[in-house]
């Protein structure tokens, strides 16, 4: 068990010496008023969220005082790490949609990529411009030990999350401005920045603006990481858009404004390919823009992420990531995979029945925390469930080990008690490759708990960088 | 500017402006009713209703005309779109939208009003408690007026004035055709009570009853209330104030001047007249007729601007 804080039972860790003497003076009258203080602060400024069983009232996430933090040199190698990683994604999305020659060189099968769902065929033998599918990942990652960082997963469609990165810095600041006189926190602020000099640096082949014109494509209101897009357009400067404010004429894309119609050279979209356009992908789809895919093929607009960039971080590709990277850069992979059995296969699918007490068991296509089995804490009935579901749909699961997530000092009921954290870096590849300094640490609140998602009763916390 | 955009930010200021109105007509109609006349105590609901654009439906939801009841209806119901409560819902959804397109304060402004009224709505009132909230209703309306300021004044700041200055001159002439019969000149001045009491509400519902003792000297005739309502530009809800900034903000617009100069077309001959105009002239041409063809005018503004940006 690695508790970032405690060396040992009596030894803090250096980096944490400070936040150890502030917890000391603070006074349980403090706390509570702080944390109520943020409460209201979050919901002030509309940072809620909602879940699959909808209640009437908007939720926010519970937000921990106590922040995580990172030295210089550990956050140096996860850095190198993750950009390794996302850069080896997209070369894979550029080999898959062209040549293929992964596939010929026989690391990964043919049949597993060219059958997912995610993969999508219209995009074959195009490339977006600077072969860049995915411009924005983010690497779910979890610690067991003082250099031991495990990626559970990859998200390289349209992760969210960042806009609490960036708001949980910004109400640690204004409630404890000494904590950041006495700790050198690297600054996360300009990740809004450093997001559009990535877009418009990704700007299509005929676009003549040298200030192109960038939107964020919201599906709406509804959405739950509704206030994420407003939040970062806002930022960004640049219109969220519906697809409703969208339209194609001949060979390009406008946006209708007061003005009438204005040229739009990059969509970064947080809708998923089944809602882009009606002609290509779902013709059921009442959202979308008709002949968008027909624009983007031609260098008339660029759409970020690319079409069809989700099968890369398809949990069935996941096992194939360090493979990817000897093979795309030729290098040794810095982060780790977790062992994953694929349950497609006969005896791996055997080993995860006969081991299922020991494993966790997910959805290939799941999310958020829903649809998975934590064996070692599951009662038998769930067990004997998951065990009925895995024979009958094999294709549809992945199981791993349990791992030993870290522990994090939390404050439950004004008390300091250890809780379980992972952490999401973003990172932005568009003419450079770039990791923010920080990400989003999320904590599972629940005693003992594994899950860390919003929507099972996971919170969030600070997490800082500290300056070399 | 996308055309969605300029939509919602001319209906936000429409909807925290309407709110204001509801709600200092809830204050007149809950003052009259403190007051004795000689069957009892005064009874101004159905007025505050017609005056608020709510009495028909409110007739198919109630009997009767009932203090309780109508409070109810404008403020908290949910099944009146012009509620207080509706209209801040209302404005708070469409800001969610466009808060890109204001300051962070504006944004702040309008969704802790909304977070407050959910609060509100929940708890239990009595009807003393009905002040606190029309008081607290036209603070919040302030606060975000107050939050406007900082706003860039781009084409987004004009959409926003044109909701309000539309809004807000539909509301005093409605007001007007509600009352306009104690404006109308007696054989003499009598300054009896019905008077004088009608005249308050009047002033009072355009939160202008000390504006009004400032602006003219003298007696208080009803010519002279009149002339405050209709034609005196330094009367911020006065008809010919509204229908002046309705102009500026309109030809303030750097979109699309054809689309401007066909709105401004329309408006011209009304804000001459109102400009030049004196209210004797209009009281003889008739004041109900002149509100009337004002209400239907602004009516068509708002429409045009409809059909030519947020289409």
């Amino acid at each position: 068990m690695f508790n970032e804080m405690y060396q040992s039972e009596s030894v803090i860790r250096n980096h944490y010496n400070n936040i150890n003497d502030w917890l000391d003076q603070m006074t349980s009258k403090v706390i509570l008023e702080k944390n109520a203080e943020a409460e209201t602060h979050f919901r002030n400024i509309g940072i809620t969220f909602s879940t699959n069983n909808e209640t009437a009232r908007e939720r926010i996430i519970p937000f921990d005082l106590i922040p995580r933090i990172f030295t210089y040199t550990e956050w140096l190698r996860l850095e190198r790490g993750v950009i390794q990683r996302a850069k080896a994604l997209n070369a894979f999305l550029a080999d898959i949609y062209n040549q293929g020659e992964i596939i010929k060189a026989n690391i990964i099968p043919k049949e597993i990529i060219y059958k997912k769902k995610s993969f999508e065929p219209s995009m074959f033998g195009f490339s977006p411009p600077r072969d860049i599918y995915s411009p924005i990942i983010g690497i779910d990652l979890v610690r067991t030990g003082p250099n031991d960082y495990f990626v559970l997963e990859d998200n390289c469609r349209t992760p969210s999350g960042v806009s609490y990165m960036l708001e949980n810095r910004e109400i640690m600041m204004r409630m404890f401005p000494d904590l950041f006189h006495n700790n050198r926190v690297t600054p996360i602020d300009d990740y809004p920045t450093r997001l559009l000099q990535t877009l418009m640096s990704l700007a299509p082949i005929k676009c003549e603006n040298p200030e192109p014109v960038c939107v964020l494509l919201t599906p709406g209101p509804l959405n739950s990481a509704y206030y994420e897009h407003s939040f970062l357009s806002d930022q960004m400067g640049i219109e969220m858009v519906e697809s409703t404010d969208l339209f194609v004429e001949g060979k390009y894309l406008y946006m209708k404004t007061v003005d009438g119609p204005k040229r739009v050279d990059v969509v970064y979209r947080r809708i998923d390919d089944d809602f882009l356009d009606p002609l290509c992908f779902n013709p059921q789809s009442v959202i979308g823009i008709p002949g968008i895919m027909d624009v983007y093929r031609t260098g008339g607009v660029n759409i970020c992420s690319a079409p069809g960039a989700g099968i890369a971080d398809d949990k069935a590709i996941y096992i194939y990531v360090p493979e990817m990277i000897k093979f795309y850069l030729g290098e040794q992979p810095i982060l780790d995979n977790v062992e994953t059995w694929n349950c497609e296969k006969e005896h791996e699918l055997k080993y995860v029945l006969d081991n299922i007490n020991e494993l966790v068991v997910k959805e290939v296509d799941g999310s958020g925390g829903y649809g998975m089995l934590i064996g070692p804490k599951s009662s038998k009935s769930s067990i004997d469930e998951f065990k009925t579901k895995l024979s009958t749909n094999p294709k549809g699961y992945i199981a791993q080990p349990l791992l030993d997530l870290s522990f994090s000092p939390t404050l439950i009921k004004n008390q300091v008690e250890g809780r379980r954290v992972d952490l999401r870096p973003f990172c932005l590849i568009g003419e450079q490759a770039q990791l923010s300094s920080g990400g989003l640490t999320r904590v599972a609140m629940n005693e003992g708990s594994f899950v860390v998602n919003s929507s099972q009763g996971g919170g969030v916390k600070d997490t800082w960088v500290l300056a070399e | 500017m996308l055309s969605r955009t300029a939509e919602y930010l001319y209906w936000i200021s429409r909807y925290m402006e309407r709110a204001e109105t509801t709600a200092r007509l809830l204050n007149v109609g809950y003052r009259m009713s403190l007051f004795p006349n000689p069957s009892g105590y005064n009874n101004e609901w159905e007025s505050v209703l017609s005056a608020a654009g709510a009495i028909e439906s409110y007739k198919n939801k109630y009997n009767t005309i009932e203090q309780r009841n109508v409070e109810d209806y404008l403020f908290f119901d949910e099944s009146n779109p012009s509620s207080v409560y509706n209209c801040i819902l209302n404005a708070r959804n469409n800001a969610l939208v466009v808060r890109t397109s204001f300051t962070p304060e504006s944004w702040l402004a309008i969704n802790k009003t909304y977070q407050e009224i959910l609060n509100l709505k929940d708890k239990k009132f009595t009807k003393s408690d009905l002040p606190d909230l029309t008081e607290w209703t036209v603070e919040q309306v302030n606060l975000f007026r107050g939050s406007l300021s900082s706003l860039l004044r781009n084409d987004g700041y004009n959409f926003l004035f044109l909701g309000l200055f539309i809004e807000r001159a539909d509301n005093s002439a409605r007001l007007l055709d509600v009352k306009y019969f104690v404006l109308l000149p007696k054989p003499q001045y009598v300054g009896g009570n019905i008077d004088n009491m009608q005249w308050s509400i009047l002033l009072r519902s355009l939160s202008s009853f000390r504006a009004f003792r400032w602006a003219y000297d003298g007696n208080i005739t009803a010519t002279k209330i009149a002339d405050f309502l209709v034609l005196n530009n330094n009367c911020p809800r006065s008809l010919s104030f509204c229908i002046q900034n309705i102009v500026k903000h309109l030809t303030n617009l750097t979109c699309s001047p054809e689309k401007v100069g066909r709105i401004y077309n329309n408006l011209k001959d009304l804000n001459t007249k109102i400009q030049e105009e004196k209210i004797e002239a209009i009281v003889e041409y008739g004041l109900h007729q002149f509100v009337t063809q004002f209400i239907r005018k602004i009516s068509s503004v708002d429409h045009e601007i409809h059909k030519e940006f947020f289409n």
